[in-house]
């Protein structure tokens, strides 16, 4: 037993044998449930990704609009309202969301055609046709979703109206004012074109949560993605999982630095590779 | 001409400050609420529980009510005397001649309340019955336990885990920031990448593979592991602060006459670092609060009795029809997040001067 763990050498040299297999892609396997980490996290990136994707799509699509009206509008009694509004959104803790969430989706919706599943990604037999799966996957999706989306919505505008702040003061944008472009011009095309630089930052810091996944949401609503696979690993002191996962989230926010890193050439010219 | 010079000495940058912070209705009303908070952690016991506040008994007066801070604080008579934590009728049926001033509500935050334990009044409702009512004014939980109760005790939690993690990563992230952005070259190199390395790793992710580790948790412990790993915005930010102030001209004359490098950063440059350390640190109290309630709602908070706010978030999620379970706690987090969030961000629009500019 000792001997098959690897418990029998001293921890460093366990260490090192861990960091050599994982060298040749071989993570080990799990204790609790007999199968190599590898193939877990394979199982589990696919769900994990349904949610932290589409929430974050969701996110910048209303994000951005928010955040530009917001600057657009700065001082006015709507703008004030709205930003009231995100600020209470951004303070407001996401498991409380989701219990609320719950017991009005699931508990005082009961039997209309509102009520929403609260459990799992699947309540169907796996005989049963591609487009009712579908259906109820996505009827299972929609509260994780939510809740995933208000919060970084509430972010990304706040942080885009934040930077518009600091670039609607410089004095290009006097300059443009001055030669007569339009206020919608001068917003998008000289002040938002130069935020573009954080939130490139803030798009490659959300790349471990991306395929991370939130272990709160998920373990909310039994959602079998990566954050409860840590989750339960954690509980059942699966210290291989425990390790692919940590190790799986630091490269991820490596990547997502250095991917940010790439993608200011992009957005600036001024930047290159050298 | 003293006296006129004094008279027109202008206000200090924080009586500065603090002027302009009360002219803002919301971070003001943040920090009302704040302070209640704190007032009602502090008299806790007096305003929810079964123990008398003060009492006289036998000929002496006793304050049982801090066996609710530590139980060795309650006196060891009513232990001997076989009080078994039931005041009312023991007292008065032990001795006749002593009286009581009780808490506001007689609600126990570790027990159900028993039938006739307040004279004429009906044992708790377990189970999900009990709803909010006039006896139980945010409910009971399955077992009984009084709601309200459970949360005015949970208050200390609350307010303590802000503070105490946050007093140990402003410590660590001062000191690392400070001794980086002094020294600068090889030290800074140091100190960064180590900041670089904690950042990385996502905080939760951390905090619950280091619980996984230690033995034990105990409400001290998750302390310690948040601020542990909560210092590192602070660190960067004194660094900066601290890269900048140190080619001024009042930290050369420190220096000139003789002042060590120790005195300097402490004495000359800190005072003026601290204005822009503080909002991180405020902020950083309502992420760590967040994060311990996200914690005792995922199971990994303090052990029973200690109930924290997010613990009582996890007895619901068994029974969600009993809403009560969740929206007043829920609330209560959520306000004292925003509260500390709002005080934050007040204290950085009057300290910075960018933003000041930017109202005119």
């Amino acid at each position: 037993m000792k001997r098959i763990y690897g418990l029998d050498r001293p921890w460093h040299e366990g260490y090192l044998r861990w960091l050599g297999n994982v060298v040749r892609g071989d993570l080990g396997r799990s204790f609790s449930r007999k199968q190599p980490v590898t193939t877990l996290i394979g199982e589990r990136i696919g769900p994990t990704f349904l949610i932290s994707g589409t929430a974050l799509v969701l996110a910048w699509l209303l994000g951005v609009p928010l955040g530009l009206y917001a600057s657009a509008r700065s001082g006015m009694a709507d703008e004030r309202a709205t930003s009231l509004l995100l600020y209470v959104l951004y303070s407001f803790p996401t498991f409380v969301a989701a219990l609320f969430l719950q017991i009005v989706f699931s508990v005082w919706l009961r039997g209309t055609p509102w009520e929403l599943p609260l459990f799992g990604m699947s309540d169907l037999p796996a005989d049963a046709g591609w487009a009712a799966w579908a259906v109820d996957v996505a009827r299972h999706a929609i509260l994780p979703i939510t809740c995933q989306t208000y919060v970084s919505l509430a972010y990304d505008s706040r942080f885009i109206k934040a930077n518009m702040e600091e670039a609607v003061r410089q004095d290009y944008i006097r300059t443009a004012r001055a030669k007569g472009a339009g206020t919608g011009r001068v917003l998008f095309h000289h002040a938002f074109r130069n935020t573009l630089i954080p939130l490139v930052t803030l798009l490659g810091l959300s790349l471990p949560g991306l395929i991370g996944g939130s272990v709160i949401i998920e373990q909310i609503f039994t959602w079998p993605g990566m954050g409860r696979l840590f989750f339960e690993s954690i509980r059942e002191r699966d210290y291989p999982t425990i390790m692919g996962l940590t190790l799986m989230f630091s490269v991820l926010t490596l990547i997502g630095q250095l991917l940010a890193d790439l993608l200011y050439c992009l957005v600036d010219p001024r930047v290159s590779v050298e | 001409m003293t006296d006129s010079q004094s008279r027109h000495q202008s206000r200090g940058f924080w009586a500065e400050a603090w002027a302009r912070f009360r002219r803002k209705p919301l971070a003001m009303a943040a920090l009302v609420f704040v302070t209640l908070l704190a007032a009602v952690a502090l008299l806790a016991p007096a305003i929810a529980g079964t123990k008398p506040v003060l009492c006289r008994y036998k000929g002496r007066i006793y304050a049982p009510c801090l066996g609710y801070f530590d139980r060795r604080l309650e006196p060891t008579i009513f232990a001997k005397d076989r009080f078994r934590g039931t005041y009312p009728k023991n007292l008065a049926e032990k001795d006749p001649d002593s009286w009581a001033i009780w808490p506001l509500v007689f609600q126990d935050p570790h027990r159900a309340v028993r039938e006739n334990e307040w004279p004429g009044r009906p044992a708790n409702p377990a189970k999900d019955e009990g709803r909010p009512n006039r006896i139980n004014l945010f409910g009971t939980d399955q077992y009984g336990v009084d709601v309200f109760a459970k949360m005015v005790h949970g208050t200390t939690i609350a307010l303590l885990v802000g503070v105490v993690s946050m007093g140990l990563a402003g410590t660590i992230g001062i000191i690392v920031g400070a001794v980086g952005g002094y020294f600068g070259g090889w030290v800074d190199m140091l100190t960064s990448r180590v900041t670089e390395i904690v950042m990385c790793v996502p905080t939760l992710v951390l905090i619950l593979a280091v619980i996984a580790i230690v033995e034990k948790p105990t409400i001290w412990k998750t302390m310690a592991i948040i601020g542990a790993t909560g210092w590192t915005g602070i660190a960067r930010l004194t660094r900066g602060e601290f890269l900048r102030l140190r080619q001024s001209e009042f930290v050369t004359a420190a220096r000139a006459t003789g002042a060590g490098p120790v005195r300097i950063m402490l004495r000359h440059i800190l005072p003026n670092a601290l204005a822009p350390v503080l909002v991180p640190i405020t902020f950083g109290i309502a992420s760590a609060i967040l994060t311990e309630s996200s914690l005792s709602f995922l199971g990994f908070g303090p052990p029973p009795p200690a109930a924290s706010w997010g613990s009582l978030l996890n007895d619901a999620r068994s029974n969600l029809s009993m809403w009560w379970l969740v929206v007043f706690p829920g609330v209560a987090i959520f306000l004292t997040v925003l509260a500390y969030n709002l005080i934050g961000e007040g204290l950085q629009e009057v300290t910075d001067p960018r933003l000041r500019e930017a109202r005119k």
